[in-house]
């Protein structure tokens, strides 16, 4: 079972990368690419939570986030086309990816309460990240000036849906 | 009989020309924007009949949902809108029931 705490320290070592590559700028190719990856990971993990939880709180949870990432990848889609950015592949979208996939392994292999439990965490700890990626790296390395509005018009719906977790991290569902 | 008569002429034409003795004032419209994942302003407070029109700006669908009843939006797409015809009076504390940290109240008074 992962523990919230090593799901935060791996996910911050993903976002090292950004962080440490901040001095020489993470141009607006990168940032789609993160942006885009980082939604995809949390739809592919609320699709399987949306189809593999019994609980009707998880499952109306991982039904927003298939939802709601959903539509920012829309805006974040249509935005790079409008301008002509296509997103460009970089370790930490790479390390986005490979983190999401090791996420849906390990909630494959569990079931009914260990699997919720699970899942919420992750999602609490996932968001979290996010939050922190877009305030120290994301928001202030864009370049044009659409896609900083963009990524700051996505924050408030990241800080809803960690409050949203952690009520539910915080429920009696998610005791031992 | 005439003086009754010419008396009963002249307050039907009174109600006609006054606005205030016929008929109320006209409704407005008041509009309440869903952007940041919060409804702005949180508090709006109109007359009966008045209606009400919420924009949803952000970038993921909402409700605007009464919770103890009265009106429901069902699902607000990203960039559109939803009207409703205030006509009871009371405090409506609603909320999106999609995200439920969103919360406001509409006064009708």
């Amino acid at each position: 079972m992962q523990s919230p705490t090593i799901i935060v320290a791996v996910v911050s070592m993903l976002l090292l990368p950004v962080a440490g590559s901040s001095a020489q700028g993470v141009n607006d190719a990168q940032i789609a690419s993160i942006v885009v990856t980082a939604n995809q990971v949390d739809i592919d993990a609320g699709k399987l939570a949306a189809s593999r939880s019994t609980n009707g709180d998880v499952k109306g949870f991982a039904r927003l986030m298939v939802t709601d990432h959903t539509g920012v990848n829309k805006s974040a889609t249509d935005l790079a086309a409008r301008l002509k950015v296509t997103p460009q592949d970089n370790p930490t979208s790479q390390s986005l990816k490979a983190d999401g996939d090791k996420n849906l392994a390990h909630l494959k292999t569990l079931e009914g309460a260990a699997f919720d439990k699970a899942y919420i965490d992750h999602e609490v700890a996932y968001h979290q990240q996010v939050i922190d990626a877009l305030d120290k790296t994301l928001i202030p390395s864009a370049a044009n000036a659409e896609l900083k509005a963009l990524l700051m018009k996505v924050r408030p719906a990241f800080v809803a849906h960690l409050e949203h977790a952690k009520r539910l991290q915080a429920s009696a569902l998610n005791e031992g | 009989m005439r003086i009754a008569t010419f008396a009963a002429a002249v307050g039907v034409v009174l109600c006609l020309i006054s606005p205030a003795a016929g008929e109320r004032v006209r409704p407005n419209t008041h509009t309440v924007t869903i952007e940041g994942m919060r409804f702005q302003p949180e508090t709006l407070t109109v007359a009966p009949g008045d209606s009400v029109v919420w924009v949803n700006k952000d970038l993921v669908p909402h409700t605007v949902t009464s919770e103890a009843g009265g009106f429901d939006s069902q699902i607000i797409q990203a960039e559109k809108s939803w009207r409703f015809t205030a006509r009871k009076k009371g405090d409506f504390a609603y909320i999106c029931t999609l995200h439920p940290t969103m919360k406001a109240i509409l006064q009708v008074k």
